[in-house]
């Protein structure tokens, strides 16, 4: 038994709530862990992580940029970078640090990633009308 | 599965540019035994720095780097403009 469900009865056995409540309570979660399940089969159909750039209506620098990482990579790399020593990570986060990069990349985990690119749905990022950039699985 | 070919186009101008098909199965041959030789040396390392906490991280590296070489298929990088073309493909 999860624990939500277990709160659920446990506040009726309380009588915070009725059990019509309960009920409705009981079947919402059911529901939600049904769409939960869904988002699961989603995430194992992606094989690729996709970035593309093209210019936008008004640019005028033609450049275009296709990439396609494997998934496996990504994940495989993000294990890696959790074996790196300490002191190695450390001038790793200031290097990044100094490009304006605030990010530790050894406190992401392979359950974060999942769950990024499972809200990851055909990201488009439109700068100022120069560039175009897509990010999106496949 | 590992990569067995590698698709290199690079184009810029006032230059002919280079394309190449490189054969990567005929490197993973000469790699890997060399990848496996080096097994002893890496676990002999990791046993003598395991006191000061990096024999793990060694041990763990080297059997990530076969993981890696088995995912590097499918990643493709396609860099267009008007002058330049840098393709790379892992197939």
């Amino acid at each position: 038994m999860n624990e939500e469900r277990k709160t659920i009865l446990e506040m009726l056995a309380e009588g915070k709530i009725n059990t019509e409540e309960a009920e409705r309570l009981l079947s919402a979660l059911s529901k939600e862990t049904e769409t939960g399940s869904d988002v699961t089969k989603i995430k194992s159909g992606y094989k690729y992580l996709r970035v593309v750039v093209e210019p936008g209506p008004e640019s005028e620098n033609s450049e275009r940029v296709n990439i396609r990482v494997p998934l496996k990579l990504i994940r495989a790399g993000l294990k890696l970078a959790s074996f790196i020593p300490k002191d190695a990570q450390v001038k790793v986060n200031e290097a990044l640090h100094e490009k304006g990069i605030d990010t530790d990349f050894s406190k992401i985990k392979p359950e974060d990633l999942e769950d990024l690119l499972g809200q990851l749905n055909d990201l488009t990022v439109d700068v100022e009308g120069k560039e175009k950039i897509k990010v999106f699985c496949e | 599965m590992i990569p067995l070919l590698l698709r290199i186009r690079i184009r810029r101008k006032s230059h002919r540019g280079v394309s190449l098909w490189l054969p990567l199965f005929l490197f993973w041959l000469i790699a890997l035994p060399f990848l496996i030789a080096l097994l002893p040396l890496v676990l002999i390392a990791a046993l003598i720095l395991w006191p000061s906490g990096k024999g793990k991280p060694i041990l763990c590296a080297y059997l990530m780097i076969f993981r890696l070489i088995g995912c590097l298929s499918g990643l493709k990088i396609d860099i267009r403009s008007v002058d330049n073309t840098i393709y790379i493909n892992l197939i």
